[in-house]
């Protein structure tokens, strides 16, 4: 009887065993051996991160992990996470990177591929689907190493995914082009004519990043990739005194001569700002512009602005920037990393994006809400002519943009001097620091044979 | 035993003098030898000689950033200077509201330089400043300020006058208040008139505590760097890039660590041979040899 009453408990207790298995299958949570983990996010003060914060909260009270953001200016990021990521044991989680820092990054041994994590079949979502992120902004963020080190290329590897990613598309005032009977341009030559026509009515035409170094750099480049130019040819030549270069330098200097006060000054944040404020009837830079003319804190303009495609000159480029998201070689809490990473990049945090005032990264998002916004549709369009080789995102990219355009550029527009020569004297400096760093080593080994 | 006496009370003090002073320029001299990027290991770093100092020696950027800092240093300095002194002999005497004017001169001097920056950044603005606004009412066409190589030279001249002419007045008038009253009422009797007694007086009773102000004017210009980072970045082009923050723009901005240092070490090499310069020329401690 004994030995029958504990079999029959021992029946019962495998019953409820199997039971209670059946229910922890039925309820597995992915995220519940990261409960408690704190992460720490490095990421830039823009408005989409900080829409972002959010979204963030609702992970915290979705999985049990913790998350605490450190928030810099943009441009401040870069020495920060260097720092931190060079240490033994890093503070940051999750790094946000402008693009064109991937190389660099990449290079020194910085950042953990992703393919670690997405071969973990119980960290990936199967839903998560890779496929539906806008490969514009997949590659340019995220790739490095395939060709030329930062384009799409089987030798490439996946370090980041996309958030906060962009390409440009051109934001005008409807208002007063419909007061001064103006319509949106398509082209350069159009775009020219619209700037002028505005100025001698007395209206601010065109807004543009033109401070010395960096933002001068990228109000230039933005005028380059459509007029045909490029900053090196197939051999890591600089021809940014090419016709195609000089041509995007007249554009800049016109830009400033028919904008608003102060362009010479302006980097991101005022750039924008003189739109938002209503002192300049073009933006021609990221389509950051549609959700920031939203914001009511912002903006003065919101329901005011029209949106179309970066007007063509030679062909159609728009630039691929903004940032990407990875984790540091360095990180203690990778795979919870990852999870985050995954779920604001995801299906349902990339439309929580959207809701929040923040800018999607998946097609499917922009499709389910073209109706709503004005700019998505257009966006869309856009994508496919998004040029990931706008610019070289090499690690020499920082002294070549700062050092060397950034000066020319900011001479362009600062003087009436001739542009040809300030060009030549930029490239041939530029070719000075690509010899200095090896880029002609096999071109010189392969004449010595 | 009695000679080493004084050597050895002053060891401690030379001790941390050489850890916390001598140890970061020794560093930073080691590292101008090598071609060293942040985020790498220092030990996995290149080693350059000298390669850095001559292409410094031929740097027309670097050449450019000490005029820069040169006329920044000789404007700022001179009408410092000037402005301080007359300031401090306005107020020296006991009129009424002398303590609240000298409250208010000394504000500039509490704010932080950040702080300063960010302030005449948004004055100087040339698209919301106020002080194109006001210019406005003038019927002055709004300028550029910060975009403009010679307005941003001005605007950063401009800048430092309002921030420092207060420590050049305190400095001053400690010294005034501190002059013996025996010598001033002598030189009156003698029949010294107001202009006299000041040139003949009292600015040669306080020439060393002039000399001394000189000296760390002279240093803090070389030093200089929030204020200039924040309103213009060095910029219009390479307008207004003091030598500091040229070496901050080569070291963070475009990564060149080991090249940043040695201009550093430059840095300290002119400021060094200035101010033993001004030393030797005013020596401040002369009268005070036998003490």
């Amino acid at each position: 009887m004994k030995t029958g009453s504990g079999t029959l408990w021992t029946l019962a207790g495998a019953a409820a065993g199997a039971l209670m298995m059946g229910a922890v299958t039925a309820h597995a949570n992915p995220y519940e051996k990261y409960e408690g983990t704190t992460l720490v996010v490095s990421w830039p003060a823009l408005a989409h991160f900080t829409a972002a914060e959010t979204l963030l909260e609702e992970f915290t009270e979705e999985t049990g992990i913790d998350v605490e953001v450190d928030a810099l200016q943009y441009l401040k990021l870069r020495d920060r996470q260097l720092l931190e990521m060079s240490k033994d044991e890093g503070e940051y989680d999750i790094v946000s990177w402008v693009v064109m820092w991937k190389g660099e990054y990449v290079s020194k041994g910085l950042l953990t591929p992703l393919s670690q994590f997405f071969t973990s079949g119980s960290l990936v979502d199967p839903q998560f689907d890779i496929d539906d992120v806008a490969d514009a902004y997949l590659q340019n963020g995220g790739v490095v190493g395939g060709k030329k080190g930062y384009m799409p290329g089987k030798s490439g590897a996946l370090y980041g995914l996309p958030f906060g990613a962009e390409t440009s598309i051109l934001a005008y005032r409807k208002d007063i082009f419909e007061e001064q009977g103006l319509a949106a341009p398509t082209t350069y030559d159009e775009l020219i004519d619209v700037m002028s026509k505005l100025h001698a009515a007395g209206i601010p035409a065109l807004t543009s990043r033109g401070k010395t170094g960096h933002q001068v750099t990228a109000g230039w480049l933005l005028h380059l990739a459509p007029m045909g130019g490029k900053i090196f040819d197939d051999a890591w030549n600089p021809v940014i005194n090419s016709p195609e270069a000089v041509k995007a330098a007249e554009f800049m200097r016109h830009t400033v001569k028919t904008g608003p006060k102060g362009i010479e000054t302006f980097g991101f944040g005022e750039a924008s700002a003189a739109f938002l404020q209503g002192d300049a009837a073009l933006y021609l830079d990221t389509l950051k512009i549609a959700a920031m003319s939203r914001n009511p804190k912002l903006s003065k303009v919101d329901g005011k602005v029209g949106y179309a495609l970066h007007p063509t000159d030679v062909r159609c480029g728009s630039e691929t920037g903004g940032f990407a998201m990875g984790i540091p070689a360095n990180s203690q809490n990778k795979d919870a990393a990852f999870l985050l990473i995954q779920y604001l990049t995801n299906k349902a945090g990339d439309q929580r994006m959207v809701e929040l005032g923040g800018d999607p990264v998946r097609i499917s998002t922009l499709m389910n809400n073209a109706d709503l916004f004005e700019d998505y549709p257009v966006v869309a369009e856009q994508l496919p002519c998004a040029d990931p080789d706008w610019r070289p995102l090499i690690p020499e990219w920082n002294e070549l943009n700062i050092d060397v355009l950034g000066q020319a550029l900011t001479q362009v527009i600062t003087t009436d001097d001739p542009i040809q020569p300030i060009m030549d004297a930029a490239n041939e400096k530029a070719r000075a620091i690509m010899e200095r760093e090896g880029y002609y080593r096999w071109a010189s080994y392969r004449e010595g044979n | 035993m009695q000679r080493l006496g004084p050597y050895f009370f002053i060891l401690p003090a030379v001790a941390i003098m050489a850890t916390g002073l001598l140890y970061p320029v020794i560093q930073a001299f080691y590292l101008s030898f090598f071609d060293w990027k942040i985020g790498t290991d220092l030990e996995d770093a290149p080693w350059v000689g000298f390669r850095h100092f001559i292409r410094m020696a031929t740097d027309a950027d670097v050449l450019e950033s000490i005029t820069v800092t040169l006329r920044f240093g000789f404007w700022t300095i001179t009408i410092e200077m000037l402005l301080g002194v007359a300031l401090a002999l306005l107020l020296e005497k006991p009129i009424r509201g002398a303590s609240l004017f000298r409250t208010v001169f000394i504000l500039p001097l509490m704010i932080s330089p950040v702080v300063v920056g960010l302030i005449w950044r948004y004055l100087f603005d040339a698209r919301i400043g106020w002080i194109n606004y006001y210019l406005g009412y003038l019927g002055i066409e709004p300028q550029v300020w910060l975009g403009d190589a010679d307005l941003a030279f001005f605007a950063i001249v401009f800048t430092d006058i309002w921030q420092w002419t207060p420590f050049i007045f305190i400095i001053v008038i400690a010294g005034l208040q501190a002059l013996p009253s025996e010598v001033l009422e002598a030189s009156k009797i003698d029949g010294a008139n107001w202009w006299q007694h000041i040139l003949f007086v009292k600015l040669p009773m306080i020439r060393s505590i002039l000399v001394i102000a000189l000296l760390l004017r002279l240093i803090d210009v070389f030093r200089a760097l929030e204020v200039m980072y924040i309103l213009t970045g060095g910029g219009p082009g390479r307008a207004t890039e003091l030598l500091s923050l040229h070496i901050y723009n080569r070291a963070f901005d475009t990564q060149q660590l080991g090249y940043a240092s040695a201009i550093s070490v430059l840095l300290i090499l002119i400021v060094f041979s200035l101010s033993f310069a001004i030393l030797v020329i005013g020596n401040p401690m002369k009268d005070k040899a036998d003490v």
